[in-house]
């Protein structure tokens, strides 16, 4: 049966180090929650290259095809003839492909930031208030017994304010 | 400034949820007010225009184009204060802009918002407004996509669509703030706007990316809508309006007016929020250098466009010059020149960018001019093409009038909502600027 365990921290770099500790005393279930966004934590954790870009590429492909395509099927649905001039005008439709391209562009990348984010997860988790105000949290899921002592240990001795064991989904 | 204490991370929280949520006498009189200058001034003219038709307005035979669609050029033209400056800046990594940067984006949501409105005024028959939509209908009508009005709908459909999202996703972790902070019918709001939002890394992580990506999208977007409004224009063989260089005048004339407007919401923010910790001096100062830049620009592409009217030696271009320089409205061209060429310049004195009054002027002053400079490209084009027995004259009716005014006031009851709403100033992105909370340090 696993346990987590949680500590507060007043300071970043106290937070950072114990982050840092318990990576490397091989503790994987690690979940650090902050007010601002701390890019050590980030690197420490393993995040590097977000997924995200992948969904803004395909989404921009796809809104700059989908634009051209829809200005030719609507120019071929409803013929107009100007002048003489050709039914399927490239240069007009490129602006509609461009405008369509960012429309779907940012579409997806919201799509895409609630997907690698797991947003929305309205369901309860642990969580303290005081990490979105001026504390930075830390939760540890580890095995009950020696696997959370060291894990607490681990947190006391890098400054946390507070450590407790905590139920609940990580 | 000497005497300036650094807020700590929970006096953030404190000071910019405490704005948002507590609410005086004076927030909900200048609400009733703006919603009744809305009522009166806006809608109602509106309503007797939809009841008589557009003959109410002061358009004519020549002049089919008129202040709504000068006031569109306006508003759209404010909008690109906010997403565009905010993108701008993020992308330079500017940490200046993260006090002001929220309601800048709120400026522009809200001046998209007035804009579109003015294009349903202009359009007479509203309930038409559908058939730009590409939608399949039971007449197997189309848009037709060669037109720069099609182009109009779908950059400032995606512009609206885009600058939403943008602001949206940088609000999340606030929203979040709002939650905690909160009880009630309230709290369960905020727990749905916030998505669930921890602060976890992974959730920073992956917003920090997406709105890299949202920022840089936008950028170019902003500089796209602005450059097809004034294609509406160019693209037409209309002396006075056939010129290549509009779209640059158009982004850059955008932009400018967007930033003085930025100056003003800042400064009324900072009176009336009481948001002196957070709105200080360098960004007075930093918008004031920006704003001369802006001028010198806006003012070298206004000398570039009479040189090449002169140089190109078209009788039709050289009398629709002189009729903007010497006619009926050359009083308010010289006006705009005044505001948007001279008056900037003065921001070049320290004295003056450092004064928070003198620069709320000043921003108005542009602002003002920039209305005009829309009004004289509607105004002293369309009546004065090519032959003097197609020669005509606009003046806008009161009805006309009337919508102009109360279109600030529509703004300003956005405005007003939407600080109630949402923290007008971003809570993590000040605490990024404040000092790191290190027990090293």
């Amino acid at each position: 049966m696993s346990t987590n365990v949680m500590g507060i921290f007043q300071f970043e770099d106290e937070f950072i180090g114990a982050l840092r500790r318990l990576k490397e005393s091989g503790f994987d279930g690690l979940t650090a929650m902050s007010p601002i966004p701390l890019h050590e934590a980030e690197h420490i954790l393993g995040f590097d290259k977000s997924p995200v870009r992948r969904f803004t590429l395909a989404g921009t492909l796809l809104g700059a095809a989908g634009g051209f395509a829809l200005s030719v099927a609507t120019a071929l649905t409803f013929i107009l003839p100007t002048s003489g001039r050709p039914i399927i005008t490239i240069p007009p439709y490129l602006i509609i492909s461009y405008e369509m391209a960012i429309l779907f562009g940012v579409l997806f990348t919201l799509f895409g930031f609630h997907v690698v984010s797991g947003l929305p997860a309205w369901r309860d988790k642990i969580y303290r208030p005081v990490s979105n105000v001026d504390r930075f949290t830390l939760v540890v899921e580890c095995a009950e017994g020696e696997n959370s002592k060291l894990a607490e240990n681990i947190i006391l001795e890098s400054g946390a304010e507070e450590v407790s064991r905590v139920e609940g989904d990580r | 400034m000497a005497d300036y204490i650094e807020p700590t991370y929970a006096e953030v929280n404190k000071d910019v949820l405490r704005a948002m949520m507590e609410t005086g006498p004076k927030y909900w009189a200048t609400l009733g007010t703006s919603i009744t200058v809305a009522a009166v001034c806006f809608f109602i003219p509106w309503f007797y225009q939809l009841e008589v038709g557009v003959g109410a307005a002061g358009m004519n035979r020549s002049a089919v184009w008129g202040t709504y669609l000068s006031n569109f050029i306006f508003w759209i033209g404010l909008s690109h204060s906010g997403t565009l400056l905010s993108a701008v800046l993020h992308i330079t990594n500017s940490s200046w802009r993260k006090a002001i940067y929220r309601s800048a984006e709120a400026m522009t949501l809200f001046s998209l918002i007035t804009a579109a409105l003015f294009v349903m005024v202009h359009l007479g028959r509203v309930w038409f407004v559908h058939w730009t939509i590409p939608v399949p209908n039971q007449m197997g009508l189309w848009p037709n996509f060669r037109s720069p009005l099609m182009f109009d709908v779908m950059a400032i459909a995606t512009y609206l669509t885009a600058s939403s999202i943008f602001i949206y996703m940088g609000s999340v972790p606030d929203f979040a703030a709002v939650r905690d902070a909160s009880s009630g019918l309230r709290r369960k709001l905020y727990t749905i706007f916030s998505f669930g939002w921890r602060g976890t890394a992974r959730e920073w992580h992956t917003l920090g990316w997406a709105y890299t990506f949202f920022a840089v999208l936008v950028i170019p977007l902003a500089v796209s809508v602005h450059s097809i409004v004034s294609w509406d224009f160019a693209m037409s063989l209309v002396p006075g309006l056939h010129h290549t260089v509009f779209a640059p005048y158009f982004v850059t004339g955008a932009i400018f007016s967007g930033t003085a407007g930025i100056v003003t919401v800042m400064f009324l923010l900072r009176k009336y929020m009481n948001f002196e910790r957070y709105i200080r001096e360098i960004h007075l100062v930093n918008l004031g250098k920006l704003l001369v830049l802006l001028s010198l620009i806006w003012t070298y592409i206004n000398i570039m466009e009479v040189f090449t009217t002169w140089f190109s030696g078209s009788s039709y271009e050289l009398e629709a010059l002189e009729w903007r320089l010497t006619g009926f409205y050359a009083p308010m061209f010289w006006e705009m020149i005044l505001f948007c060429a001279v008056v900037p310049l003065l921001i070049l004195f320290k004295r003056i960018r450092t004064s928070w009054k003198s620069m709320l002027i000043i921003s108005i002053l542009i602002n003002i001019g920039m209305i005009s400079e829309r009004f004289i490209i509607v105004a002293t084009s369309q009546p004065r093409k090519f032959l003097p027995n197609a020669f005509g004259f606009y003046f806008p009716s009161i009805v006309e009038i009337s919508i102009t005014i109360g279109s600030f006031a529509v703004f300003t009851t956005l405005f007003l909502i939407f600080v109630k709403w949402v923290p007008a100033v971003s809570l993590y992105e000040v605490k990024e600027t404040l000092k790191p909370l290190r027990r090293s340090s």
